[in-house]
């Protein structure tokens, strides 16, 4: 398989080309938006910036309006083109990616709305250092996968597979850590659950990132690498 | 003697260059057997070897290995000119009208060779029968259209067992509640898509083992072509079927195994879903995504 | 340039390929016109000078066989029938219509009657010895030169053969009715013969017809199988081309070396007879071959190859595919080539009279091998006489003949349309 860019070009249709190029183009639009707002909330809730929360969530619904626009592109292209192979696969793909695009635009939501009640009720005591890693973490893995998704790259695509077992193992001390500080002191509960639920949700943003990178490894080599050991898929891959 | 069929007309390769539009070109050496996906079966109806047949000079089919499972339905489909209906013809010798085609390689039905010199065509066509792109009824009654190959193999020795014949093939190509109160007309008046049928009907009318079918559909409508291709659903069951088509679509939608042809290479065979999913070629992926012409 | 400007031009140029048509097609009515008006003028000159070959002058007179002046005292015997004298009672019933004629003027009215009149007078006697000494009511031909004066009178061409004399007591007897103009039965129940009055195309037609049936007989089936092997069975090698060769350049060889050809082979090498429709019927039947290979192979040729593949496709074998696919819808075609080629070879003259069909018969034939001449010949021959009576006579057999020709043609017409189905 070619990794160059123009995979999907070179069609005899023209307007085929450029349909498939748009739905790419969108995609990517859709990906770098939900990225940014990811990376805003995570801001937002560590500086504690309820306006800026606020912003967040009210962009959630242009987040929404593309996926709509996305999913209506992907029909128009199956209905008159009918694809085969790999433009098949692109479009099934970004159909099933865009729901994992919103998923994370929600996410980001919920990370904003957790943001807004803690900059009212005062900062928690600890989890910030996780959350700003945690967080560094996930949204590199939404920009890689994105990436991966660009370029066709499905070695990257891989990694990204492999890094979302760290991201679950580091989700999984944070809590242990919270969970300890909640023991130690319940008047901080409250607060530390927020910031356990944006963990969470940040943690969730993560396995969405993992589920594009699994479509890119689809569309480059044709298997389905889900609900796989990674062995097969490092076979896939390495094929 | 008529030299130009219209087989030549159709598949001799016209020109040596591939015409690529996107990725790379292939020289001959890199495809002449190396037919990537399942090119053999645990049970072959037809066992091909390293097929090779040459029109005077020029080489049609370039070594291709394949074999056809029982009651399968394998299509080929390819770019004009790739060979997949000369290589289809060779399966019930069809080419032997052409003076100037030579066929080499070994060709075996249930294990014997299709082109020994002792093998007697006639037998070998009533065993692997053909429908051909233009509906061709005889212009004959639709009764005598269906009688014609178990008369001439003598399959009937009553009258009522030649009737039995007529209305189990032409039920079997559901063509018997439309023409069954007519089955003295003439076969030429009816649609092209009940012609069609008709040819069917008259081809499975000698019980052969294997149907080739040479772009059944490609001079009908959408409609007719759906009947025929519900036929060929059918006929599945109870036949062997290998389909020659234009229409990738088509090919997707009837067939359990596809092999794509490219300038006489056989490229790729594989399960129909897997070609038009994840082709494992980078010359079938270009042509079943409509890159090159 | 702007879309106005263009459509202007292209108005412009409208017009003059408007022009350019309507030239063209007045150029084709005018190349059909002409064609016509020489069709209409070759038919119109047939026709005004056949016409009255159609038409026999007869003089009906009332005929006794007086055994007096007949010097026979009994019909019955032998010798003395075949001395007696049978112009008498034609003298004497001439004198009974025209009284005014004196004894001196017995030459000029005997010559109203045709010199056959008397045999006629023989015949009937002979068959019925028992008229002698009574009266039988005869009809006679007259005279050639009697003929022409009722028939062409007042046409310049023809030379008025007879005197003042003469010209009046024929007057006379039209207007009495005794000589009479009617329907020429004599022209298609005799053969050739000296006198115009008596002669037919009788002989000349189932002459025509006894080597038609030789040469189709011979002809369509080795034609058509000829046809057939070259383009079905032959291998494709340099001696089929030259086979193919020399056919297309048969058909292009001047008839009359088919004629020498006949001569040399059939009479001269063979010893067959001369002047006989079987023959004749060879001749032709070379000459025939190649028009109805060519058209054959032609017809073959167009029956449509999804035909054949179709027949192949359910095993027929390749002489089951010939016989019961090809051939069928090839027939209409051969039939039609078949019978043009028949036509012409009816129409032809040249070889044969290097075979000598052209001599001079009487009788009609009755078999292959007997003398004969056929319908062309005997307008070759007609049209070459000098006697003025002929000339009639040949354009008569002319019309004769394209009868003949055009039935043949409507015949191929009607086979085709019969014949030919769609597929």
């Amino acid at each position: 398989m070619k990794n160059d860019e123009d995979v999907y070009g070179d069609h005899i249709s023209h307007q085929f080309n450029e349909d498939l190029a748009g739905l790419k183009e969108d995609f990517l639009r859709m990906g770098g938006m939900v990225e940014q707002q990811v990376v805003d909330a995570i801001d937002a809730l560590i500086e504690g910036d309820g306006h800026r929360a606020d912003e967040i969530r009210a962009r959630d619904k242009q987040v929404d309006q593309l996926e709509l626009e996305i999913d209506e592109e992907a029909t128009r292209i199956i209905a008159r083109r009918q694809p085969a192979a790999r433009d098949l696969r692109l479009v099934l793909s970004v159909i099933k990616m865009v729901a994992d695009l919103e998923r994370i635009g929600d996410e980001a939501k919920k990370i904003a709305k957790f943001a807004l009640s803690l900059s009212e009720e005062g900062k928690a005591p600890r989890g910030y250092v996780e959350t700003r890693h945690i967080g560094n973490h996930v949204s590199q893995m939404l920009r890689d996968s994105l990436d991966a998704f660009a370029r066709l790259d499905s070695e990257l695509a891989l990694r990204i597979m492999k890094e979302d077992k760290r991201v679950d193992e580091e989700y999984q001390a944070a809590t242990r850590t919270l969970v300890t500080f909640m023991m130690e002191d319940p008047r901080n509960i409250t607060r530390c659950m927020s910031v356990m639920w944006v963990l969470r949700a940040l943690e969730r943003v993560g396995d969405h990132s993992c589920n594009i990178a699994e479509h890119v490894i689809f569309m480059a080599k044709g298997e389905d690498v889900r609900h796989t050991p990674m062995e097969e898929a490092e076979k896939v891959v390495s094929n | 003697m008529n030299t130009m069929n219209s087989a030549i007309d159709q598949d001799v390769p016209v020109k040596d260059e591939p015409e690529t539009r996107g990725g790379a070109t292939f020289n001959d050496a890199e495809l002449e057997g190396r037919t990537v996906g399942k090119p053999f079966a645990d049970d072959p109806k037809f066992t091909l070897r390293d097929v090779e047949v040459f029109y005077g000079d020029a080489r049609a089919i370039k070594g291709i290995s394949l074999d056809i499972a029982k009651n399968e339905v394998i299509a080929f489909i390819g770019p004009s000119g790739c060979g997949k209906s000369t290589f289809l013809r060779c399966l019930n010798r069809m080419n032997d009208s052409i003076d100037i085609c030579r066929v080499k390689g070994q060709l075996q039905l249930d294990g014997e060779d299709i082109y020994d010199a002792k093998r007697d065509v006639v037998e070998l066509r009533a065993r692997v029968g053909m429908v051909f792109q233009k509906p061709n009824p005889f212009p004959k009654s639709i009764y005598d259209n269906v009688a014609y190959g178990p008369r001439i193999h003598g399959l009937a020795n009553r009258k009522s067992d030649l009737d039995d014949i007529v209305e189990r093939s032409l039920r079997g190509a559901g063509l018997w509640n439309e023409v069954k109160d007519r089955l003295d007309s003439p076969g030429t008046g009816l649609s092209g898509g009940q012609q069609q049928r008709l040819c069917i009907a008259r081809a499975i009318a000698v019980s052969p083992e294997v149907v080739l079918m040479d772009e059944p559909c490609s001079a009908l409508d959408p409609i007719a072509t759906a009947r025929i291709e519900e036929l060929i659903a059918e006929l599945s069951q109870s036949y062997t079927i290998i389909i020659v088509t234009h229409s990738m679509q088509q090919a997707a939608r009837v067939s359990d195994r596809t092999a794509y042809f490219h300038l006489g290479h056989l490229v790729e065979v594989n399960e129909t879903n897997k070609v038009f999913t994840a082709p494992q070629h980078e010359l079938t992926e270009s042509y079943i995504t409509g890159r090159f012409g | 340039m702007s879309n106005h400007e263009q459509a202007a031009l292209v108005r412009q140029s409208l017009k003059r390929r408007y022009r350019k048509e309507r030239r063209f097609r007045f150029y084709g009515i005018l190349a059909i016109a002409i064609a016509l008006a020489a069709l209409v003028t070759l038919f119109a000159d047939i026709i005004g000078k056949g016409y009255t070959g159609f038409i026999k002058t007869t003089m009906t007179l009332e005929v006794r066989f007086d055994p007096k002046t007949m010097y026979l005292e009994d019909a019955t015997d032998k010798d003395a029938f075949s001395m007696a004298d049978f112009k008498a009672p034609l003298l004497a019933a001439l004198h009974d219509v025209v009284p005014e004629a004196g004894d001196s003027d017995d030459r000029d009215l005997g010559h109203l009657l045709s010199s056959y009149a008397a045999n006629k007078v023989r015949d009937t006697l002979e068959a019925d010895p028992s008229l002698l000494g009574k009266t039988q009511t005869m009809t006679f031909l007259v005279s050639d030169d009697v003929s022409v004066y009722v028939k062409h009178a007042d046409d310049p061409n023809y030379s008025i053969q007879l005197s003042e004399k003469q010209q009046g007591w024929v007057d006379q007897l039209q207007e009495r009715g005794i000589i009479q103009n009617s329907f020429n039965d004599v022209f298609f129940q005799n053969g050739d013969s000296r006198d115009p009055g008596h002669a037919g195309v009788l002989g000349a037609i189932v002459g025509s017809v006894l080597t038609m049936v030789v040469t189709l007989l011979l002809s369509f089936p080795i034609g058509v199988a000829a046809a057939i092997y070259l383009e079905e069975f032959a291998p494709q090698n340099k001696f089929t081309d030259f086979i193919e060769v020399n056919i297309n350049n048969l058909a292009a060889v001047p008839s009359i070396i088919f004629g020498l050809l006949g001569l040399a082979v059939f009479i001269n090498l063979f010893g067959l007879p001369r002047s006989v429709p079987l023959v004749g019927g060879l001749v032709l039947t070379l000459m025939t071959l190649p028009t109805i290979i060519i058209s054959s192979r032609a017809a073959i040729k167009s029956v449509p190859p999804s035909i054949r593949e179709a027949a192949e496709g359910i095993g027929a074998s390749k002489m089951q595919v010939v016989l019961h696919h090809v051939l069928p819808l090839a027939l209409p075609g051969m039939l039609t080539g078949s019978i043009i080629g028949m036509a012409q070879a009816l129409g032809e003259t040249a070889p044969l009279l290097l075979i000598g069909m052209v001599a001079f018969i009487v009788d009609v034939p009755s078999g292959f091998v007997d003398a004969a001449t056929v319908l062309p010949v005997q307008i070759f021959l007609w049209a070459g006489s000098p006697e003025l009576a002929f000339i009639e006579r040949a354009s008569a057999a002319i019309m004769v003949l394209l009868t003949f020709l055009i039935g043949m043609n409507a015949l191929a017409i009607w086979l085709r349309r019969r014949l030919e189905r769609r597929w």
